[in-house]
């Protein structure tokens, strides 16, 4: 007697339906339906990116090379192990992934989401991105390549663990990405990705820096200063890293489009001051100096070191 | 005679490494993390003083007593780290989320101004903060 079922019971019935759609849909952000295309095309590939078949944990190892290698950098699993992996957690964690990179003078820039991931895909640059292919509860972190993307049959294709291009529903993958939609492009320095933003890209440079390759870092922020000529910080990275690399007339020019950038900016005048003095041009030098000086700011300092060695240094 | 001796050496060294420290901390060119961090304090602080500007803030701090210059002035007087703090905790804000575009609660940010304000002895808005000196 099917049609006897009370109201009360079909309005509770509706109700269950409801919250189990909830469920279903709620924990996943973009609800379950991939990003689409930013080229149109419904089939988007990576190419030029190898497989390492991971050993035993070694999946931080076997992605990182494998988008390494594809950077133009060509480098095998075991010989980022040391670098990366952490024997006594069994994994690698993100940092470590981060600093290999860097390590190695390649560029990594961390996006999240799946409208950066999309984009980088149909730029053709591979993505590393971190899976929980447990539960919340009992997390088992995995690392993996993704390296297409079809909107024909809603597939991820990743190159992971043991396979390569491994075809994922979309669905499951994004159920499985994890944490905060994480992901990693390693890039040469000269290749910005198409979601480039300009602070998270010079932090990244100086990354290079830090990690002791200034030819790199030099080449991130030549790519930064052409894409944003208006950011101040950009020049001043130039300038520095061309003056540390031995090109006191570059590094000079640099620190003129830094203080264009920004008038007030007392450390572009300041560092400029510093470079033209070195190259024997004092008279330009100690007008910049004495610009820095009265814009003062937290270097005043410095600035006035730089001033008074200019003057002492008088012929 | 010996310990005299290596006291000196120590002290020779000491004084040789505190020069050389003084010499490469001071003089010339300014490092680019320097310059980052030099920009961010001047954006934060940019951030907070347009903050100041909205209407529903500007309500609200009138209904504390507060005329908005007098609490730019408060604002002025904060220390970069400070400025850092207030923008911090308005971006940990959920419902604030973002830091540009957003708009934040407008309660929520004269809060937290005052608050940082309060512990820096600034200002004396809430009992519970325990003062700077």
């Amino acid at each position: 007697m099917p049609d006897q079922i009370s109201g009360g019971g079909r309005k509770a019935a509706a109700c269950l339906a409801l919250l189990l759609l909830a469920l279903a849909t709620g924990c996943s952000l973009y609800g379950g339906v991939m990003p689409p295309s930013p080229s149109g095309d419904p089939l988007n590939r990576v190419h030029g990116v190898p497989f390492y078949a991971q050993e035993e944990y070694q999946c931080g190892p076997a992605a990182l090379a494998m988008a390494m290698t594809w950077s133009g950098l060509p480098v095998l699993p075991d010989e980022l192990t040391s670098q990366v992996y952490t024997p006594s957690r069994k994994g690698s964690i993100q940092p470590d992934m981060i600093t290999a990179a860097r390590r190695r003078g390649r560029m990594a820039y961390v996006i999240h989401g799946a409208d950066s991931l999309s984009s980088e895909i149909a730029e053709g640059v591979p993505v590393v991105v971190l899976q929980n292919l447990g539960l919340s509860w009992y997390p088992v972190w995995h690392y993996a390549v993704v390296v297409g993307l079809d909107r024909e049959t809603g597939e991820v294709i990743l190159n992971s663990g043991p396979t390569r291009m491994k075809r994922t529903p979309w669905r499951v993958f994004e159920n499985t990405w994890g944490p905060d939609f994480w992901g990693l492009l390693v890039l040469p320095p000269s290749r910005l990705p198409a979601v480039a933003e300009e602070k998270p890209w010079l932090e990244g440079a100086v990354g290079l820096e830090r990690a002791g390759q200034p030819a790199a870092a030099r080449e991130a922020y030549a790519s930064a200063a052409t894409r944003w000529p208006n950011s101040h910080d950009a020049w001043i990275g130039l300038g520095n890293t061309r003056y540390a690399g031995g090109d006191a007339e570059g590094s000079a020019e640099a620190f003129r489009r830094a203080a264009e950038a920004r008038p007030d900016s007392g450390i572009a005048f300041n560092n400029l001051a510093f470079v033209l003095n070195e190259l024997g041009r004092r008279d330009e030098a100690l007008k910049a100096a004495r610009k820095a000086v009265s814009l003062g700011g937290p270097q005043i300092e410095t600035f006035r070191r730089t001033l008074s060695d200019i003057e002492r240094a008088a012929p | 005679m010996r310990s005299k001796f290596s006291s000196l050496v120590c002290l020779t060294v000491v004084l040789c490494l505190l020069t050389l420290n003084v010499a490469s901390a001071r003089a010339g060119l300014v490092s680019t993390e320097a310059s980052m961090s030099a920009t961010h304090n001047v954006e934060n602080r940019a951030f907070v003083k347009a903050q100041l500007q909205r209407d529903d803030v500007q309500r609200i701090l009138e209904n504390k007593g507060l005329t908005v210059a007098e609490a730019e002035q408060r604002v002025d007087a904060l220390s970069d780290a400070e400025i850092n703090r207030i923008v911090e905790q308005v971006g940990d804000m959920p419902a604030g989320g973002g830091f540009f575009g957003v708009l934040i609660g407008a309660a929520v940010l004269v809060f937290i101004i005052l608050l940082i304000t309060d512990m820096t002895g600034a200002t004396d808005v809430f009992p519970f903060v325990k003062k700077a000196n």
